[in-house]
């Protein structure tokens, strides 16, 4: 159960509701998937007219499921335009290629119990937490809420599933936040997927009830050491410029141009591909360099770190 | 020898109200407490004294100024109170706690079980610096000890007292010191006091 | 691949154990240069590398049997080396998927798995032939299986396994099999944090050597497991080096002499692998262990003198954490003899594709 990136191919689509579209992708060379677990999601490398989008989304598939993968997709007009991508040009038998499941937001276990709280489409991350629940048995609750229409939406993977609660704006059919984070015994944990303005509300509100914010988890998609704008690097010693594109790392892109950098973990830990730095602003997204090391710029590990503007020129 | 290159070895602060707290228990050992020891507490948790619960462990009651005041005899009794409040806190909950290593983290410990995280909790170590120090080889715990090398309570071997902590078992870490060269016993020395 | 096990050899006791010829040639030699230096040296688990160790992902060798045997008599006369804390049953079973699969995969001949479905609930049949096994169970049920899915399917591998479980951006040791290891108690350490669990570890820690390899666990992704090789030396070919039994192996260290060196002085080197689960994304720990006397690894002539000059350059304090500090001059006394002192080339490879006779 090794790789980097997977095949997948479009097995079905259906639109559930206005602007809501279900995608149910399966292996492309017809095998298996990896496992993932609640609360993973995928990247898909969605083909634009102009680039190349990677949005992450959350599996709504049961866990561990290895035949399909199932994600739900929201329109959103001023995205990067993955969602449009999906809504307006996708097509059942088209292969996207896939990064391998990653997880931002797996429950934590040791919980006594489970408090969910989601607005709108945040509720996709916690289809599959309530599939495990079920299946460990332990405590949990899911506080959703959306518009009064939008409650079947999600029937079909909610259908028989104990502790749902719903909510929307009208008289008597709110959720009174402040009075269900008060509720809660010692050993629950929160978690949190909606809108940027119920996300800053419930976190406040949870803050004045005096949670440790140990005990609070709030959805947020995307890996630290992916990608970034795109810059150029020249590398001195060898007189190459290289262009290094915003899906690529700088170490990429070097090799891309034929230029030998020593290098083993690729993910900022080893400090074996520390490059000097000669001109230049780092954006640096290591584990490796210190405090005083960053601030003294004189070093960069290419493997994830990017330019924070304009150009580097790297003694390579 | 508070202080230690080992990083298993806990860290203690003072006691400090944490005012985003909803209720606040403090449990005290009463062996630790000093002459005016009780009064700066109060002092120290005036600004939560209407959400204050303290558990005194084998200390004659004082004055006011705790907040609801209960008195237990030992550690075992602490435990025994907090496994049986086991749905009693909430989230929201502060626990302080100021003891001897031991009594510190079997109320830790017990809090854990009914679900404190760790943010929720304050120790400060106070009293004695003599060790509980589990044996690796049986398993069993000497209590009070206050020098480098110590027998086993359970099984005799001479144990040297390394600075490895278990906060699980609240006890350093206790390894045979003449596995290597049977009764080559170092100098004992008083370090613990 | 056929693979000639040697079912009877013991480690412990008459200490039977010996490696073939291919054994040693194929032992994952740690030091690429001739002075020591600590490292993080984390790198891709791939399927490639200087020793044929790494060409799967989990490592079966002519000790398989044997060594399940000894783990099996650990396991009886202390049940305690296996712990598992009751939040980490998703993990048991990713760690019964993961090892049933790869096994199954790359030794079919040894071992199959056959599978009613995939998901929790479906009926698996596992075959073990050298161990002679075979057991259907449902997947997820762990009422189905002789004992606990972490403790079953780990009887049944070589090395020890830790599982760390994610929480607060930190991990914590929250299970383990562990019954070859070199001087660390689990039972001492089950539930630890990252930190705690290395707080002996001398120097790494004021170098920050610690924090970064957390944060970079942290990141860690399904599918892309990483490595390191750890070492330390043992006397006798033992696996259970554990502290609790320390007055049945401490006074084997005052036995060594610059005669007997050779052949009781072993290199103990670990194959440290971790591994995300993907249903729980805990992270698996195997630290699969390779012995090889000071005899065998002479008899590679870069491996005999790279190991004299690299145990001439250890610091004190790692000499003292190790352990070798009673019998280190024996050992280099021993390893002198075959260091003539001549560069040698950078790198871990033995270099040689036969051995001298013995």
């Amino acid at each position: 159960m090794t790789g980097e990136t997977l095949k997948l191919k479009v097995a079905a689509l259906a639109d559930i509701a206005p602007g809501l579209r279900h995608v149910r992708l399966v292996a492309a060379d017809g095998g298996k998937l990896p496992p993932a677990a609640a609360g993973a999601h995928v990247q898909l490398a969605l083909a634009g007219a102009a680039r190349t989008y990677r949005n992450a989304y959350s599996l709504v598939s049961r866990p561990g499921a290895r035949d399909a993968w199932e994600i739900i997709v929201r329109r959103v007009p001023t995205s990067r335009g993955g969602s449009a991508y999906i809504h307006e040009c996708l097509q059942v038998g088209e292969v996207l290629e896939a990064g391998w499941p990653g997880n931002l937001f797996a429950p934590v276990r040791t919980a006594r119990r489970q408090l969910m709280i989601a607005g709108g489409i945040g509720i996709t991350p916690f289809l599959s937490y309530l599939a495990e629940f079920a299946f460990s048995g332990v405590e949990h609750a899911l506080h959703v809420c959306c518009r009064e229409s939008e409650q079947q939406v999600f029937d079909p993977w909610l259908a028989g599933r104990p502790g749902v609660s719903w909510y929307w704006d009208a008289d008597g059919h709110r959720l009174d936040i402040p009075a269900l984070l008060a509720a809660q015994p010692a050993g629950t944990h929160l978690y949190l997927c909606g809108p940027a303005a119920m996300n800053e509300e419930v976190l406040a509100a949870a803050a004045a009830a005096g949670w440790p914010d140990t005990h609070v988890h709030c959805e947020h998609f995307g890996s630290a050491l992916s990608g970034g704008e795109a810059f150029r690097a020249f590398l001195a010693r060898s007189g190459v410029e290289v262009e290094v594109g915003e899906d690529e790392s700088l170490l990429d892109a070097i090799e891309r141009a034929g230029v030998n950098a020593p290098c083993l973990c690729r993910g900022g830990a080893c400090g074996v591909c520390a490059t000097p730095l000669l001109e230049g602003e780092a954006e640096h997204r290591d584990h490796f360099l210190s405090a005083e090391e960053r601030a003294a710029g004189l070093l960069i590990m290419p493997c994830v770190s990017r330019a924070r503007a304009g150009r580097l020129v790297l003694d390579l | 020898m508070m202080h230690s290159d080992i990083k298993s070895r806990p860290v203690y602060q003072p006691l400090v109200p944490d005012l985003a707290g909803g209720r606040h228990l403090l449990v005290v050992e009463g062996e630790t407490l000093a002459a005016g020891r009780l009064e700066e507490l109060a002092g120290v948790f005036a600004p939560v004294q209407a959400r204050l619960h303290t558990w005194l462990a084998g200390a004659a009651a004082p004055l006011g100024g705790l907040g609801k005041l209960w008195q237990l005899e030992s550690a075992a009794d602490v435990v025994d109170a907090l496994a049986c409040a086991s749905r009693g806190y909430g989230v929201g909950d502060r626990l302080y706690v100021q003891g001897t290593e031991p009594f510190l983290w079997s109320v830790a410990t017990a809090a854990a079980v009914i679900g404190f995280g760790e943010k929720q909790v304050q120790l400060y170590h106070a009293g004695s610096l003599r060790r509980r120090v589990w044996c690796t080889h049986c398993h069993g715990m000497t209590e009070g000890v206050t020098t480098s090398i110590v027998a086993c309570g359970g099984c005799g071997r001479h144990l040297l007292v390394r600075d490895h902590f278990s906060r699980r078992l609240g006890a350093f870490m206790g390894v045979m010191v003449d596995a290597e060269a049977p009764g080559e016993i170092p100098a004992i020395e008083e370090v613990f006091a | 691949m056929t693979i000639a096990f040697k079912p009877e050899e013991t480690f412990r006791g008459d200490y039977t154990y010996r490696n073939s010829d291919a054994a040693v040639l194929r032992f994952p030699f740690p030091f690429p240069e001739d002075r020591y230096m600590y490292s993080v040296n984390i790198e891709p688990h791939v399927r490639s590398g200087p020793s044929d160790v790494f060409m799967r992902p989990f490592d079966v060798d002519e000790h398989y049997i044997a060594e399940c045997r000894d783990k099996a008599i650990t396991l009886e006369r202390d049940p305690g080396r296996c712990q598992v804390l009751p939040h980490m049953m998703l993990a048991q079973w990713d760690t019964l998927e993961l090892l049933m699969e790869s096994l199954s995969a790359d030794y079919p001949a040894l071992f199959s798995l056959v599978k009613e479905g995939d998901d929790f609930g479906s009926r698996w049949t596992w075959t073990n032939r050298p161990l002679g096994l075979e057991q259907s169970f449902i997947f997820g049920d762990p009422a189905t299986l002789p004992c606990e899915p972490f403790e079953y399917i780990t009887r049944q591998a070589q090395g020890d396994f830790a599982i760390c479980d994610q929480r607060d951006n930190n991990l914590y040791m929250d299970a383990g099999m562990v019954t070859s290891q070199a001087d660390w108690s689990l039972e001492f350490d089950v539930g630890m944090s990252f930190m705690e669990w290395h707080g002996p570890v001398p120097l790494a820690h004021q170098t920050g050597v610690f924090e970064r390899a957390l944060k970079y666990l942290l990141m860690l992704r399904l599918g892309q497991p990483v490595r390191r090789l750890n070492w330390t030396m043992t006397i006798n070919p033992r696996l259970d080096t554990s502290p609790e039994n320390f007055p049945e192996w401490g006074t084997d260290r005052a036995s060594v002499t610059p005669d007997n060196a050779g052949q009781k002085v072993h290199l103990r080197v670990e194959l440290q692998t971790l591994w995300r689960l993907p249903r729980s994304n805990a992270i698996l720990f195997p630290i699969r262990c390779y012995l090889a006397s000071l005899d065998d690894l002479a008899r590679v002539p870069k491996w005999g003198a790279r190991l004299h000059r690299v145990l001439s350059s250890l610091p004190r304090e790692l000499v003292e954490y190790k352990g070798l500090t009673r019998y280190l001059p024996a050992a280099l006394e021993w390893l002198a003899q075959h260091d003539d002192g001549a560069e040698l080339p950078v790198g871990t490879e033995s270099g040689v594709t036969t051995l001298a006779p013995r």
